[in-house]
């Protein structure tokens, strides 16, 4: 693509989705238009090759376009379509009965949605319904989604210009346990959180917390819900990051990373005990796209790829490198950078969000795609394939030491 | 994956044959790990088959091996059809080298599809935001309507049907899918549909949006009549509300236009798409709104106020644009009036001579829906019909309606074909009528018969009887 041709796409894209859409790509390093996709990169218009750290908030846990899933995508396509969503398809029921082998034992039921921010909606909705509460509660700081209960539970500074959100929602503070604990009662429906805020600079919740919580629901009957959107299939070191507490919760929301990049499918996946709210209800919670058969199609073959590439080995050990070597690499170079996170699910402290904007402009110059946290926005998150190599890392850790050279020698 | 499931599975080694030992075990599976209730609800309602071979209009029940005409649809998603060869096509050579893509960068495929939809869409709606379902549309419209305006009320309809989502569910406006999920959003209200009168008496300064659907589709199939949509525009206009549309399900042709607006001629500043835009094969969606203010300050200061990781994906993308040109290049609007209207004839014809089944023949271009007198009915002609090989849904809770949403791309001989199953089906209910009206008259009878867990024995029994007097005939 010419230079020409490209500012001609970059004005229909200010026409169709605002000015302030590029500006804001321009100012991550970000406004490149993206072409060919392989494994852990992808190149834009003028073969510029990019490591994907941004991974679309999670989703290329195999890497972009993994080969065996495509091929699966493409051989289901011959065979079927989306399906008729009310009704019963071997599709849905295999991809259920493969999430409930594949999650923390008890976790057995499955409603499928098209996207993250749905599945976790439908989470606090199954919580509402198959309590009788209404009560939910979640932590400062996490990032659940854009729709109306991801929004209402998420930290955002700016969301009350989209209320009134939904009632009975209370957050309570994050480092005190035994607060926390005190906070769940018998009104309680369900304590929503995420065992990494990958979008809050990768905090973790302290420890013990986990437990705690589980302990405390199982007390007052009310139900843990972990969103592991970001956290799941591997991100962390484990195969989810509620096993490193080894808590199992009663619902468990994942992400996009179920359909790896190649088809929009997320879950809810839950015990047959709060499935009986829905065994005498059915159908009244409806996903046209959720739970399509060629997107079953593609979740068994990304299941497969899981379940034997078992990338959360590579991601304990590749982060753990990364860590330590990002480590290094930010003591000498004055300005002090905190790196935090689990696996390869990391998180870079810049102070402000002017760095951290600056910081993701000089990595993606240097060859690394990555966006600043959602709610801390002084945060700048690497979220790579699980699967990545010497090669990958060494990018990463040339980019990251440009990019602290730059942030170093800056005033502001 | 075939041949690498674990033990247990219920992978059929031909997914086009399927025996009823395998079905039992594909139903038994689903039970246990999706809903149990899901399924005996299906039974009820004789709505228990798979669907092979998906073709055109028809898909296949692997067990009998019975061609059935979808008039389901998965409520207006199939308007090219099932597994259409074109969409299909595009579908593998974007598999060649695409995937979902990065949401944060971009893509021609984004920006092309983008155009499009600006190019097709009613007036100047020229402004894209895409996201990933129908819902999702829906909740970041009414985010938009509320941060634009500054202000909190949604005006929607009674038994108006948005999604599932927070906001979405939020402005539906049936109790039975809130029910259990309240306390939802407040500052929505809820106005008789087609009540310019009640709308009047609730649209105030405060008021962000009034969210319609142009043609109610779970509701019923209620077309929104000229005059009121046409003073619903006014009235925003006159109190600095925006006119949110909802063409999820009316969208792509399905009405005999491009979008229901057209019927009337009148512009939402806000309309949402999905379902069809997807072509059957992979899900899209996205919020169309004119670039005037106060919307354009709050999107210019907000360009990621409602992101979507998965919507406008760069697969998706090529597949709905090449959707939307392929109902352009077939004329399936046109198709769409002329087949709708075909049908819609034949339905009213025997209405006039069914008085004592049909209540009521509604709908516009290819969304049809019938309305029998008795709710039990809705099950019973499920049955009927799917024995004639046609596939039609009676609404969840209002089982008294039935829609009948082909594909767009049903031709006339297919139609003909249609009306003759649903006038064998009500033929059959003649016959039936006369076991089931004295039962309906017993003490508690009819609403024992309208009660699904009912249903599900009796309708055994009446099958029983049904094939007794019809047996001949098939």
């Amino acid at each position: 693509m010419d230079r020409a041709q490209s500012d001609a796409l970059w004005g229909r894209l200010r026409t169709r989705f605002g000015a302030a859409r590029h500006e804001r790509m321009q100012a991550l390093g970000h406004d490149r238009i993206e072409e060919r996709r392989e494994g852990s990169w992808v190149f834009d218009e003028q073969g510029k090759r990019y490591l994907d750290c941004d991974g679309s908030g999670g989703i290329f846990n195999l890497g972009r376009r993994p080969a065996e899933i495509v091929a699966e995508a493409k051989r289901a396509l011959r065979e079927t379509d989306q399906g008729n969503f009310p009704m019963v398809s071997w599709e849905k029921a295999e991809l259920a009965r493969r999430l409930a082998d594949f999650t923390p034992s008890g976790l057995e039921c499955t409603v499928f949605s098209v996207m993250r921010g749905e599945a976790l909606d439908f989470a606090c909705k199954l919580a509402r319904g198959s309590t009788g509460r209404t009560q939910l509660l979640t932590v400062d700081g996490g990032w659940y989604g854009e729709t109306g209960f991801a929004l209402t539970l998420s930290d955002r500074p700016d969301r009350e210009r989209f209320g009134p959100l939904i009632p009975d929602v209370g957050t309570i503070a994050f480092h005190d346990v035994s607060a926390a604990c005190d906070a769940v009662t018998t009104r309680t429906a369900a304590v929503v959180v995420e065992v990494v805020q990958a979008e809050n600079n990768a905090r973790m919740l302290p420890e013990g917390m986990l437990e705690a919580l589980r302990r405390r629901c199982d007390r007052v009957g009310a139900l843990l819900v972990v969103d592991e959107t970001q956290t799941g299939f591997g991100r962390t070191g484990r195969r989810f990051a509620c096993e490193h507490a080894s808590v199992v919760p009663d619902v468990l929301v994942l992400g996009e990373a179920l359909g790896a990049g190649v088809f929009p499918i997320a879950a809810t996946v839950f015990t047959q005990k709060v499935n009986a709210f829905l065994n005498s209800h059915p159908l009244i919670h409806l996903s046209t796209f959720g739970g399509s058969d060629l997107g079953c199609r593609v979740g068994l073959a990304a299941l497969t790829v899981y379940e034997r590439e078992r990338p959360w080995v590579n991601a304990a050990r590749a982060g753990s490198t990364i860590r330590q070597r990002l480590s290094e690499v930010v003591s000498q170079h004055g300005r002090a950078v905190s790196v935090r996170g689990k696996g390869l699910l990391l998180s870079l402290d810049l102070e402000t969000a002017q760095r951290a904007d600056r910081f993701c402009r000089v990595l993606s110059e240097h060859g690394v795609l990555a966006s600043p946290g959602m709610v801390a926005r002084r945060s700048v998150v690497l979220r790579p394939s699980l699967l990545i190599g010497d090669e990958e890392i060494e990018t990463l850790e040339q980019a990251v030491e440009a990019a602290l050279i730059s942030n170093a020698a800056s005033k502001v | 994956m075939r041949g690498t499931q674990s033990a247990g599975g219920v992978v059929p080694s031909d997914g086009d044959r399927i025996t009823g030992e395998q079905k039992a075990a594909i139903e038994e599976t689903f039970g246990r790990h999706v809903n149990r209730g899901q399924v005996r609800y299906l039974k009820a309602g004789h709505l228990d088959v798979l669907e092979s071979r998906r073709q055109g209009i028809r898909f296949v029940d692997p067990v009998t091996g019975r061609q059935m005409i979808d008039c389901f649809t998965s409520a207006g998603c199939f308007n090219v059809g099932r597994h259409n060869p074109v969409v299909v096509a595009a579908l593998e050579e974007a598999l060649d080298s695409l995937d979902m893509g990065s949401a944060a960068l971009t893509s021609t495929h984004q920006v092309a599809l983008a155009d499009k939809l600006a190019e097709i869409a009613p007036g100047d709606l020229s402004r894209v935001l895409f996201a990933a379902g129908g819902g999702d549309a829906v909740d970041g419209a009414i985010k938009l309507a509320r941060a634009a305006t500054g202000r909190t009320g949604i005006v929607s309809t009674v038994k108006a049907y948005h999604g599932h989502t927070g906001f979405a569910l939020s402005a539906n406006g049936k109790p039975h899918y809130r029910h259990y999920f309240e306390p939802l959003m407040p500052a929505f209200s809820f106005v008789p549909f087609n009540d310019l009168e009640a709308m009047r008496q609730v649209v105030g300064d405060h008021t962000a949006a009034i969210l319609v659907e142009p043609v109610q589709g779970e509701a019923g199939i209620f077309p929104g009549e000229r005059a009121y949509l046409e003073v619903l525009r006014s009235l925003c206009d006159e109190r600095g509300a925006l006119l949110v549309f909802d063409e999820v399900q009316t969208g792509f042709g399905r009405t005999g236009k491009m979008f229901a607006c057209e019927h009337v001629g009148v512009v939402p500043d806000i309309m949402t798409v999905a379902k069809a835009l997807g072509g059957g094969l992979f899900p899209n969606a996205a919020i169309l709104y004119r670039d005037v203010e106060p919307m354009r300050s709050f999107v210019e200061s907000n360009p990621n106020f409602h992101r979507s990781m998965v919507g406008g994906s760069d697969v998706g993308c090529r597949v709905s644009l090449r959707v939307i040109e392929y109902i352009e290049q077939e004329d399936l609007c046109g198709n769409a009036a002329r087949m709708g209207g075909k049908l819609r004839a034949a339905l009213e014809q025997l209405m006039g001579e069914n008085p004592k089944i049909i209540r009521a023949v509604r709908g516009i271009g290819m969304m049809v829906g019938i309305e029998y007198i008795h709710e039990f009915l809705g099950p019973m002609m499920s049955d009927a019909l799917a024995k004639r090989g046609v596939f039609a849904a009676y609404s969840g809770n209002a089982p008294q309606v039935m829609r009948f949403m082909l594909p767009i791309t049903a031709n006339t001989e297919e139609v003909d074909e249609v009306i003759a199953a649903i006038r064998g089906a009500i033929a059959d209910m003649r016959r039936l009528l006369p076991l089931a009206l004295p039962a309906a008259k017993l003490p508690f009878g009819l609403r024992l018969l309208n009660d699904e867990r009912v249903q599900t024995s009796l309708f055994g029994a009446f099958r029983k009887v049904e094939d007794m007097f019809g047996g001949k005939e098939r």
